[in-house]
């Protein structure tokens, strides 16, 4: 069998728009080799609720989930936020023809946290001294950045002014 | 119409040779590009020569996050590895490297499948490759171990399992508590903690939490596990060993959020209903706070969407709740703000606690009661008096 050639592709694409009443609608679809499936919700602001949802799911080796709509509404209400991954597994469930649903309402969740975050970042400013104030202006406001990731991470230059008020409150 | 955010991945997986595969991803969205190149070996899904290149990024420190990608090598990219990734990648790289790993493991795991139908195709089956997976599966009772599906949430979805257990209330310690000058701050306790290996998210263990809690003198500390009942022998031989007030509660998911849970000792596994927790504990005379429950987001707060007291009094959350934890260490100055508001204007008690995973953050938050505190059914007593306020205790 000859080698190099594609064996399995996957798209997976997450949209957020604003809707006239100032809700969000998430979107996530993929299409792979195997899958073709989309997760739509609407998140009710400010409040970050599942509001509406609905998806469809069609795979070559698992079985249709028959139920999926009805399934989906154990979803309303749910705050999009930190901790809402175990909820919505919670919710949904361990089946396997329902892992990649739950990934689906995920990343959708995401793609709202991720719109709301770029609101914030476009006030970052272009040049370097610039950003490097308003990084770790961020992450004195937001706790949870620090050590989170390499930009972040402790000894960064972002987390200086950060660690020094630590050191100063023993709590390094 | 106008789609505000935009994220876009591509995953391709092509045949280097008989037992190898390459991968390409690509992320794409309204804020980062970034692009992973790796091989895997086909035959242990073991991945190497991982390589990543940033195209737009965010801070001028995110081009570090490419050196410690390579702490994926040799990670087999099987089940449960998503957890994995996002504590080595995610954690000590960056999310969004970790986030389409996650999406190329999934690619290799499915790529596999296909060659092996492709395969049986080849050696003259007339399977579908539905049918053909099922064979497999049914053969030996489970798909291929370096196929099988993750499955992270051991809980069926919904079916809240209380296994009702008949666990006495922790009386006062045997032995007199240490004794602690209170002063006129009140009786000092963390009322929200985590241990490991009860939480699995929490890094130190309970003796390491217990020792620091003494050590900057606290008077007591509530354990605090996720969906974890401590037996009341546990704990009373926790106090014996320290000379320490510890006491017992539970942080309890419900689909409303976290919920520190006291005087209810059942062992709820899964995500239960917010509505059917407040009939069980009810019922049982015990107290529910909500736990932070404004916590938010890493780059954003409630003051960036709009969040106002009044809309946020409003949540159905709180017609279910006893209190509401108004300084929580986890989270922003304005969510507890948010929070000490919202339980001011609802007229709900509010608690302190650290939510300390680790020894470091033990304390930096606690709740000071107007009397001394020696056992679980004091505590109790103490949450339903509402004599006691949230400090910043480290």
């Amino acid at each position: 069998m000859a080698n190099n050639i594609l064996k399995f592709s996957l798209n997976r694409s997450t949209n957020v728009e604003k809707l006239a009443d100032g809700n969000l609608l998430s979107v996530c679809r993929l299409r792979d080799s195997f899958s073709d499936a989309e997760i739509r919700m609407v998140v009710k602001m400010p409040d970050l609720e599942i509001a509406e949802i609905s998806g469809n799911f069609r795979h070559a080796y698992l079985d249709e989930v028959e139920v999926l709509n009805d399934l989906l509404q154990k979803l309303l209400g749910v705050r999009v936020g930190a901790g809402m991954l175990k909820i919505i597994k919670g919710l949904l469930g361990s089946a396997e023809n329902l892992d990649q649903i739950t990934y689906m309402v995920e990343e959708a969740c995401h793609g709202v946290i991720l719109h709301l975050t770029k609101k914030v970042l476009l006030k970052a400013p272009d040049d370097e001294a610039g950003q490097q104030i308003f990084y770790s202006k961020m992450v004195k406001k937001s706790i949870r950045l620090y050590d989170r990731c390499a930009a972040f991470a402790k000894g960064s230059p972002l987390v200086a002014e950060l660690e020094a008020e630590k050191r100063a409150g023993g709590e390094l | 119409m106008i789609s505000e955010f935009n994220r876009n991945k591509v995953v391709d997986v092509a045949r280097l040779d008989d037992d190898t595969l390459v991968v390409h991803g690509i992320l794409d969205d309204s804020i980062y590009s970034l692009e992973l190149d790796f091989k895997v070996q086909v035959s242990d899904l073991t991945c190497f020569e991982i390589g990543g290149r940033w195209l737009r990024w965010t801070t001028p420190e995110c081009p570090k996050a490419l050196d410690f990608l390579a702490q994926a090598e040799g990670f087999c990219l099987a089940c449960g590895i998503d957890e994995k990734i996002h504590k080595t990648i995610g954690r000590s790289s960056c999310r969004h490297f970790a986030n389409l790993f996650i999406e190329c493991a999934y690619a290799v795991r499915e790529t596999v499948k296909l060659m092996r139908w492709q395969a049986a195709k080849s050696s003259g089956s007339k399977l579908s490759c539905k049918d053909f997976l099922a064979q497999e599966k049914s053969a030996d009772g489970s798909l291929p171990k370096e196929l099988s599906v993750e499955v992270e949430v051991k809980s069926e979805a919904i079916t809240t399992t209380t296994n009702a257990v008949s666990v006495p209330v922790v009386g006062p310690s045997k032995k007199p508590l240490a004794t602690v000058n209170l002063g006129g701050a009140g009786f000092i306790v963390d009322l929200h903690l985590h241990t490991a290996p009860a939480s699995p998210c929490a890094s130190d263990s309970v003796d390491a939490m217990i020792v620091e809690a003494k050590r900057i003198g606290l008077n007591g500390v509530c354990l605090t596990d996720h969906n974890y009942l401590w037996s009341p022998e546990d704990i009373q031989a926790l106090r014996e060993k320290h000379d320490f007030l510890i006491l017992r509660a539970n942080e309890i998911v419900t689909e409303q959020g976290d919920m520190l849970v006291f005087g209810f000792y059942e062992d709820v596994q899964g995500i239960i209903k917010l509505k059917e927790l407040k009939k069980l504990v009810a019922a049982v005379g015990g107290f529910i706070v909500a736990a932070h429950p404004f916590r938010g987001f890493l780059t954003f707060g409630a003051d960036d969407i709009g969040l106002t007291k009044e809309k946020a009094s409003s949540r159905d959350m709180f017609q279910w709740v006893d209190g509401v934890e108004s300084l929580n260490g986890k989270v922003t100055e304005t969510e507890n703000g948010l929070a000490r508001d919202v339980a001011v204007g609802l007229g709900l008690p509010a608690t302190g606690g650290s939510d300390a995973h680790d020894i470091l953050s033990v304390g930096l938050y606690a709740t000071a009661f107007a009397h001394p505190i020696k056992s679980e059914e004091e505590l109790l007593v103490a949450l339903k008096e509402g004599k006691y306020q949230p400090v910043t205790f480290r």
